[in-house]
């Protein structure tokens, strides 16, 4: 390793430390994940340094055409030669471009869209719409749910250490737990104007519901004239195996929230899309919600070379497949550390690993971070590593985490507070 | 090994460096916890009492029903009061065991930060 790439990144660290927080400094370093990013292609990123880290955390999912994506870097580069981000006020051909695309790969009859610049905005706007929609105030959402830290968003998490710091917040608001229809029954009432949920949570541990679970909070939902939100912030762009993880379940959302991977990892866009009767409640107020960079003529451009690149690459196709080589993969280490390894929660790939104990969580992370591999426990359970790779990566690839996964497995077996009591 | 009369004056070190830091006073001020601290080696169990921010007790034995449970060997937990080994490594090595909820966990390394920025 070069001395000055080295100093240059300790000046990185000491300078965020300083200027942005220490503590989060402190706490990567201690996981072994105090990398400074600086080259980055297909799966993988490389510190500042050179070292080589397969990117299996992607910032829950923002990278699903793969780091530094060329074609969508060319794609943002021919924009910037003619464009910027647009007056959000007026009208723009990138924006109808990508809504009237969404339209079409969107599952059932969502039609219409409203753009924001990340998934909080979004998940706002879609509660907004809800709400502005059928008149009704309450909001049912899921525990150990994350739609964001945004206001609508936050108060919709469920995660009490999000919230306490800033409560009171929105009121209306009821949780209740995940894959559960008939909590989702009982919690619903005359003012129930959405339900709230993640078709898989990724922060709350890779939940996947029961089979019959979106179904029936569907029928619910038309049953008591409430709408169905379904966040595919990170669940959506074919992580799961299809373009979108409701797809799995035939269920149309009647509002379906999109970001991450929307931009492709190059530029911040994020979009609520819903069917086109509820448009009739921007109809008389248009201008009701803005968003001065949501849908910016850049992040359009990005967005449509995004989904191009999904579909003409059959990413989808490609997240299963991969998806099936994880698992194989998976079960081996199931059997290698029945005492370690408790269970595999896996929809193509957006997979958790959940181990014995909560410190196995961060400890896996640092072992795997001293492997080249970037995975880190999710925030609401530590006991689950979660593995969201870009959908491009290869089966050489897949291979590599599961030998650094192996790795990091065989010498944790050989350490002190392993047991569930730990 | 640390015998438990050693690890009271590395607590009541620690108080001291605790309470009389004004800026992790005024952090912690919305933090009331009940810890035991547990050495594993020894059998000694410790209590402290946190009520907002301030260290209002510590005593040998296990008293109440504890938010926290720090479990190590003696020497590890009077090298942490002390402030000569960082808990955050010990922990990923599987050294020192914490049952807390992991934004527990991240308040407890937050303090030693404060107190020994360096360790």
């Amino acid at each position: 390793m070069s001395d000055d790439l080295n100093t240059l990144k300790q000046r990185a660290l000491a300078d965020f430390a300083e200027f942005v927080n220490p503590m989060k400094v402190r706490t990567l370093k201690a996981a072994g994940i105090d990398l400074i990013e600086e080259r980055r292609d297909g799966a993988c990123t490389w510190d500042l340094t050179g070292r080589r880290f397969i990117d299996c955390q992607t910032g829950s999912g923002i990278m699903n055409v793969g780091r530094h994506n060329r074609e969508i870097v060319e794609a943002l580069k021919k924009a910037l030669d003619t464009y910027d981000i647009g007056v959000f006020l007026v009208c723009s051909r990138q924006k109808a471009d990508l809504a009237r695309k969404l339209a079409e790969i969107t599952p059932g009859d969502l039609k219409c869209t409203v753009y924001g610049a990340g998934g909080g905005e979004a998940v706002d706007a879609a509660i907004k719409i809800a709400r502005g929609y059928t008149m009704k105030t309450e909001i049912i959402y899921a525990e150990k749910a994350y739609h964001g830290h945004t206001g609508f968003a936050l108060s919709a998490i469920g995660r009490a250490a999000y919230k306490e710091p800033f409560e009171p917040l929105m009121p209306g608001f009821r949780q209740v737990p995940f894959g559960d229809a008939r909590a989702v029954r009982e919690a619903m009432s005359a003012d129930t104007a959405a339900v709230i949920l993640e078709p898989v949570q990724g922060e709350g541990g890779i939940n996947v519901p029961p089979d019959d679970y979106l179904p029936e909070v569907r029928r619910l939902c038309d049953e008591h004239e409430a709408l169905l939100i379904l966040d595919e912030i990170q669940t959506g762009f074919a992580r799961t195996g299809r373009m979108f993880a409701c797809e799995h379940w035939g269920v149309v959302p009647d509002i379906l929230t999109l970001a991450k991977s929307l931009g492709g990892g190059l530029y911040p866009i994020s979009a609520t899309v819903f069917k086109e009767e509820i448009n009739d409640f921007f109809i008389p107020h248009p201008f009701v919600h803005l968003s001065t960079f949501g849908g910016s003529d850049l992040g359009c451009i990005v967005a449509l070379a995004v989904i191009d690149y999904i579909e003409k690459n059959g990413l989808a196709e490609h997240a299963r497949l991969m998806g099936e080589r994880f698992r194989a993969g998976f079960d081996r280490l199931t059997a290698a550390y029945p005492d370690l390894l408790l269970e595999v929660r896996q929809k193509g790939l957006m997979m958790g690993l959940q181990y014995t104990n909560t410190s196995i969580g961060p400890r896996m992370t640092k072992k795997l971070a001293d492997r080249g591999v970037l995975a880190i426990y999710t925030g609401n359970d530590p006991s689950i590593c979660r593995l969201m790779p870009p959908l491009v990566i290869t089966p050489a690839e897949v291979d590599e985490v599961l030998a650094a996964l192996a790795g990091a497995m065989r010498e944790l077996s050989g350490e002190k507070g392993l047991g569930k009591d730990d | 090994m640390a015998t438990g009369a050693e690890i009271l004056e590395a607590l009541a070190d620690y108080q001291v460096q605790c309470n009389e830091n004004k800026r992790l006073r005024r952090m912690q001020r919305d933090w009331s916890r009940l810890l035991h601290f547990v050495a594993d080696d020894t059998g000694d169990i410790f209590t402290m009492d946190v009520v907002q921010g301030e260290i209002v007790s510590y005593a040998a034995g296990a008293a109440g029903a504890p938010d926290i449970i720090v479990t190590t060997a003696s020497e590890n937990l009077c090298d942490m009061f002390w402030g000569d080994l960082n808990p955050s490594q010990k922990y990923l090595q599987g050294e020192i065991r914490v049952k807390a909820t992991q934004e527990d966990i991240v308040r407890l390394d937050a303090i030693t930060m404060i107190i020994w920025p360096d360790v």
